[in-house]
């Protein structure tokens, strides 16, 4: 199933390597042998994230040279980076303070139900009253 | 904390008109309704860090409208105003609702959330639909917090934060 640009453009950053090329290039551009020396990578292992990458729009290679330099491609990374901080910022951040008050609902709650046990024991004690009187 | 909740907040395109979040929450499901249906929870979550929630209105009813005003640090009003459409507490809320920033009101898109509970722990869905591909995509792209920071500026730390 092809994927529309936004989902490919985060199937391409689910990955650690290529986050961690994405990373390197954006220090600037730099040939396909130099990116694969830190990773321990055979070079197609290498030359397959950079497809990866390039196919949702994130680098682009270079024509002009033959060692063909990558380069971060700012237009898409624009694209990526302004969905993660503005939206997904405004609902995580949301999101992690709900997380909070939930727990101080879960424990409001608590503290007004008598716990389960004690509530059991007074419910026996209840029937036995009503035995011995009846 | 529970640690088969999963808290990281998903987002998917399931067609060209909608997106998706996901987020599980360590909670009954009853509680994740009420803190996104009743004004007095709403106010102490729902927002970003930098801004104020100077109008909150709800009211809860099919046919019932809210209205929620976020107030930026500069003074700029983004709103979220909409009708509910389903209120079946505390397992279903859908709504039409429309966003408006200055010089910007998008068209109403449907929210439909669902809030399933098993074992103590909610998983919210929450689909949002829009008319268009185009105003989904602007969705994502726009935000509430649209300028309040260069994107670009940021690439580096953006990528070092996903590790």
């Amino acid at each position: 199933m092809p994927l529309d640009p936004l989902s490919s453009t985060f199937a391409a950053l689910a990955d650690p390597t290529r986050r961690a090329i994405l990373a390197r290039l954006a220090l600037g551009e730099t040939s396909v042998m130099e990116l694969a020396k830190p990773f321990d990578m055979s070079l197609p292992a290498i030359s397959k994230h950079l497809k990866v990458l390039e196919h949702a729009g994130l680098i682009s290679r270079g024509r002009e040279a033959q060692w063909r330099p990558c380069r971060i491609a700012p237009a898409s990374f624009k694209q990526a980076d302004g969905w993660l901080g503005n939206f997904r910022r405004f609902w995580d951040e949301s999101f992690n303070r709900l997380d909070g008050l939930l727990e101080e609902m879960k424990a409001e709650e608590a503290a007004k139900a008598p716990p389960r046990s004690n509530r059991k024991v007074r419910v026996k004690k209840e029937k036995q009253r009503g035995r011995t009187r009846g | 904390m529970d640690a088969r909740v999963d808290k990281t907040l998903k987002i998917t395109t399931p067609s060209d008109f909608e997106f998706a979040m996901t987020r599980q929450f360590d909670a009954p499901r009853r509680f994740v309704f009420d803190a996104m249906t009743k004004p007095e929870f709403l106010v102490r979550w729902l927002g970003c860090d930098a801004m104020a929630m100077p109008v909150c209105e709800v009211d809860l009813r099919v046919g019932g409208r809210y209205r929620f005003v976020f107030r930026s640090s500069e003074g700029i009003e983004h709103e979220l105003t909409g009708t509910y459409r389903e209120v079946v507490r505390p397992e279903r809320l859908a709504f039409g609702e429309t966003f408006s920033m200055p010089g910007f009101t998008s068209d109403e898109y449907l929210v439909t959330s669902t809030f399933v509970e098993a074992g103590g722990t909610t998983t919210l869905t929450t689909t949002i639909r829009h008319p268009t591909k185009e105003a989904r995509d602007g969705h994502l792209n726009s935000g509430i917090e649209k300028g309040v920071e260069p994107a670009y500026d940021r690439l580096a730390e953006v990528v070092a934060g996903m590790g």
